[in-house]
């Protein structure tokens, strides 16, 4: 029961699933590889936006009008979660450069 | 012809992604996101959620990605150096990446979906009906977003002012 039928033509719900699992897996491997602060906030933005597939494609699949409000939120949430980011990185850029996210340690995590 | 938009909208956000992940320098990661995100926006269209492709290129492709482009201007637009601190970081993370796209996969394999609600489709994921279903069921939800947004704005001004009272 995972057909859906687009514009006469038959696509299928596991597709668009597959598809998101890509994009989040290379969004997880820019957020793990790269050193610069800012490609890490956008691989995040990356791996936000497939979820966000996840959910509009479930809820053409269950003809459910719920998923597209959720994905609204979750856009919403992360835009707000890119300006306090932004607004983070350009006040620590004011202290010193920061080329490589490793250099602030300071705090031991 | 679904499936030929389909197969070529996910191609053009893969490569975007791809791209996103391998350019060394940061604006061109960011004009890559933008690829992504206009390729997403056709799959949006293709699930009939003709809202969220317009809330999609205008509020990511269009708000949020200006935004990173003036922070990557602000800030000057350093190279990356491929150097890391920790040994066998590229290899612990692909191994990392490896197991997880395997439990995703492994995760697919066992959804069971239920049948379909009833829904019309002609008006299926439309401003009105999202409208509707924004302002009736999930009023709340909604104007406690108007709060996150207010919160974000503040803290964001707050962050980035100039410190002139060094107390």
């Amino acid at each position: 029961m995972s057909g859906l039928s687009i514009g006469g033509s038959q696509l299928d719900t596991s597709w668009f699933l597959v598809l998101s699992a890509i994009l989040f897996t290379i969004g997880t491997v820019g957020v793990l590889i790269r050193r610069n602060p800012l490609v890490i906030l956008i691989c995040i933005e990356l791996m936000l936006n497939a979820v966000n597939l996840t959910l509009i494609a479930f809820s053409r699949q269950l003809l459910n009008l719920e998923g597209q409000l959720f994905a609204l939120m979750s856009i919403t949430v992360a835009a707000a979660e890119a300006v306090v980011g932004l607004a983070i990185l350009v006040d620590i850029f004011r202290v010193r450069d920061v080329e490589d996210i490793d250099e602030l340690s300071e705090l031991k995590g | 012809m679904a499936i030929a938009v389909f197969f070529v909208a996910a191609a053009i956000a893969v490569a975007g992604a791809i791209g996103v992940v391998t350019f060394r320098q940061p604006i061109r990661s960011v004009l890559s996101l933008v690829v992504v995100m206009i390729g997403l926006s056709i799959l949006f269209l293709l699930l009939s959620a003709q809202f969220l492709f317009v809330a999609q290129i205008i509020v990511y492709a269009g708000a949020v990605m200006v935004l990173f482009l003036f922070v990557i201007a602000l800030l000057g637009p350093a190279r990356e150096i491929a150097r890391s601190r920790l040994r066998f970081q590229t290899w612990l993370s692909a191994l990392f990446v490896l197991a997880l796209l395997g439990l995703i996969w492994a995760m697919l394999q066992g959804i069971q979906y239920r049948t379909p609600d009833k829904a019309d489709l002609s008006i299926f994921g439309t401003v009105q009906s999202i409208g509707i279903g924004l302002f009736t069921t999930y009023l709340y939800p909604f104007e406690l977003t108007s709060i996150l947004l207010l919160v974000a704005a503040i803290g964001a001004i707050y962050l980035s002012r100039k410190k002139v009272d060094d107390l």
